[in-house]
């Protein structure tokens, strides 16, 4: 029987700089940050309300992650170009979130609006890939 | 009832005030003062916004910095709990208890071994599908 999801990869093209905005920006904590011996930086984060769920800030572009060129290459160009639409992330109150994010330089592909499930903006990460930010309708 | 842009930015100034200054002897009014607004109207607007009162967000945040640093070397269990705003040692450890389930030195105990085993040993904490998969 599958319980839960403890970890999740997600491709990014600057390791420092989503340590960055999911540490410094978002708040999230800092699990895991190792360095292997080949230099290669094995680096997780949790979201505050969900301290088991792991989130691999996995390097994409580095040649220490085991992928060739052409896969690094093909994940380079997805994240270039901003095609890589990770997830979504709960928030208490969206346009407070809105807000500051925007206040910390972070940037946005919407702002919050009125959905039929709650109030939604769209995040991007600055490494690539972009996130829904939703503050659930309170039932 | 809807707020405007205006209360927002208040509100979210009055955050990051908390954010700024918690290692401060701060209270409500220092905090309301911040958002121009009057004590009670903001500790309403605050906990809507937040789900939590400005003093359980203050007291998190607090808390929350006191574990980075008990993670560091250099800074003793009391330097720790005055660095991070609190006036007794017995408050912040009972606090720091109930919150974390942990006394402080233990909780740097803890901290301390994973981060020994994590520089000597780090592929102990990637599973190994990982390490497979992408020859780590």
């Amino acid at each position: 029987m599958v319980t839960k999801l403890s970890h999740t990869s997600l491709f990014v093209n600057d390791q420092d700089k989503a340590y960055d905005f999911y540490v410094n920006k978002l708040g999230f904590k800092v699990n895991t940050d190792a360095k292997m011996e080949n230099g290669f930086r094995w680096l997780t984060v949790t979201a505050p309300g969900a301290p088991d769920h792991e989130i691999v800030l996995f390097p994409a572009t580095s040649e220490m992650n085991g992928l060739d060129e052409d896969v690094r290459n093909a994940l380079t160009l997805l994240l270039d170009k901003g095609a890589m639409g990770a997830g979504v992330f709960e928030t208490t109150d969206c346009r407070a979130t809105y807000e500051e994010l925007k206040g910390k330089g972070v940037q946005f592909k919407s702002e919050p609006k009125e959905q039929f499930y709650g109030i939604e903006c769209i995040v991007n990460d600055g490494c690539g890939n972009w996130f829904s930010m939703t503050q659930r309708k309170e039932k | 009832m809807e707020l405007t842009n205006d209360i927002y930015q208040r509100i979210v100034t009055a955050k990051i005030f908390i954010d700024e200054n918690f290692h401060d002897t701060i209270d409500l009014d220092d905090i309301s003062g911040s958002a121009y607004l009057s004590r009670f109207h903001f500790h309403r607007l605050f906990t809507k916004v937040y789900k939590r009162t400005p003093h359980q967000y203050l007291t998190q945040k607090r808390i929350e910095k006191a574990k980075e640093l008990l993670e560091k070397e250099g800074l003793s269990i009391t330097d720790v709990c005055n660095t991070v705003g609190f006036e007794s040692l017995g408050s912040f450890s009972t606090l720091f208890r109930r919150m974390n389930g942990y006394a402080p030195q233990y909780y740097r105990n803890l901290a301390y071994l994973k981060k020994t085993l994590q520089d000597q040993q780090p592929k102990q904490f990637i599973p190994h599908c990982f390490i497979e998969s992408y020859k780590l």
